[in-house]
């Protein structure tokens, strides 16, 4: 058995990721960006809609070469002209590496128990339940750079693996797939 | 991604954590975190902005009724136009107040974005719910109501549940 990795010492510096937040109400957009740049983050860019968001996302993560990526989206659930659900999906259908593995926080005011529903089926990542905190918001953050899970493609969804422990499974046999015939594919840097 | 002809096929991708690099950490380091003094001050940015919140909910306010006196035109991309603004704008003030917990506030913006769900604009029993709905956020705006559980409170709330039993 591995032994556990220990916590760093120092924070993480956040100055070089850019973030995209997308919330149709300015005064909460900019509660958003002020706190996210306390958190350390220097490059936020704001979409008032789900339509301007895709927009920034093709602009910024098109091209597979750019230096200047999108790191991580940070979206409302409710917008006028595109919602987050919409957002999210057009995201994960991309054809493009930069834009269809993007990162993607969700906020919402539902119940934390319908958000988590509603995220993991969109293909979001995390989902953070409203009214929002500086609190809540590093806890999302963070939990995006230090579990990132797998990827994972079906004939219905692409989207970040829905199940977030990998528990063995004790009831019936119903997969369609055996194990081994599931292909899995290994980023290289 | 392959074009396999299989129908049920899954495949899984193991993306290499970039995020945990650009943040100055090694692939194989543990967890890591965010500086509380950060997260301190982000917090402070948002309380800092609850002196906004006054004059933020009157325009959200403001913006209902307009929204609202759009969905009492004869023109009926006016009246499509004015319910989709009543939903989102009543969606912002519930979320401008839940943030600084302004709970009466909260519950009425959260009812009438549900409620505005619901509306069917031929049915003018509808517009009564709407009317009272905005009559009470005024109020609480007005006296400045923040908790649920006061009088005033209990009785505004009671006042748009009648409005919903009869009307709805």
């Amino acid at each position: 058995m591995n032994a556990p990795k220990q916590k760093q010492k120092d924070p993480y510096s956040l100055k070089s990721f850019r973030v995209l937040v997308a919330d149709d109400y300015p005064f909460m957009a900019d509660l958003m960006t002020s706190m996210i740049r306390e958190l350390g983050v220097e490059h936020i860019l704001l979409a008032n809609s789900g339509a301007e968001a895709k927009e920034m996302v093709m602009m910024f993560n098109a091209d597979p070469g750019s230096p200047n990526h999108i790191d991580m989206v940070i979206t409302d659930w409710l917008m006028p002209g595109g919602d987050g659900d919409e957002l999210i999906r057009w995201i994960r259908d991309s054809k493009k590496d930069a834009i269809k593995f993007l990162p993607v926080v969700l906020c919402s005011a539902y119940t934390s128990e319908e958000i988590v529903t509603i995220a993991r089926d969109s293909g979001a990542n995390e989902a953070m339940v409203k009214p929002i905190s500086a609190k809540k918001m590093a806890d999302r953050i963070l939990h995006v750079i230090n579990h990132p899970r797998p990827f994972i493609k079906t004939p219905n969804f692409f989207g970040p693996d829905r199940r977030r422990r990998l528990e063995k499974y004790k009831g019936e046999e119903r997969r369609v797939m055996k194990p081994d015939e599931v292909k899995e594919t290994h980023e290289r840097l | 991604m392959s074009d396999s002809k299989n129908e049920n096929e899954v495949e899984i991708y193991h993306r290499v954590n970039k995020l945990k690099l650009k943040a100055g950490a090694g692939l194989h380091d543990g967890d890591g975190f965010i500086d509380l003094h950060s997260i301190k001050r982000a917090q402070a940015v948002i309380d800092r902005k609850e002196t906004l919140y006054m004059n933020e909910v009157e325009d959200v306010l403001k913006k209902l009724r307009v929204a609202w006196e759009k969905m009492q035109s004869d023109d009926e991309e006016t009246i499509m136009h004015g319910k989709e603004e009543l939903y989102h704008y009543a969606n912002h003030v519930k979320d401008l107040a839940t943030t600084y917990n302004y709970q009466l506030m909260g519950h009425f913006g959260s009812s009438l974005r549900q409620f505005s769900e619901k509306i069917d604009v031929e049915n003018k029993m509808h517009f009564v719910i709407v009317q009272a709905h905005l009559d009470v956020m005024f109020i609480v705006y007005k006296e400045h109501i923040k908790d649920e559980g006061g009088d005033k409170a209990v009785e505004l709330k009671s006042i748009v549940a009648a409005a919903i039993k009869k009307y709805f």
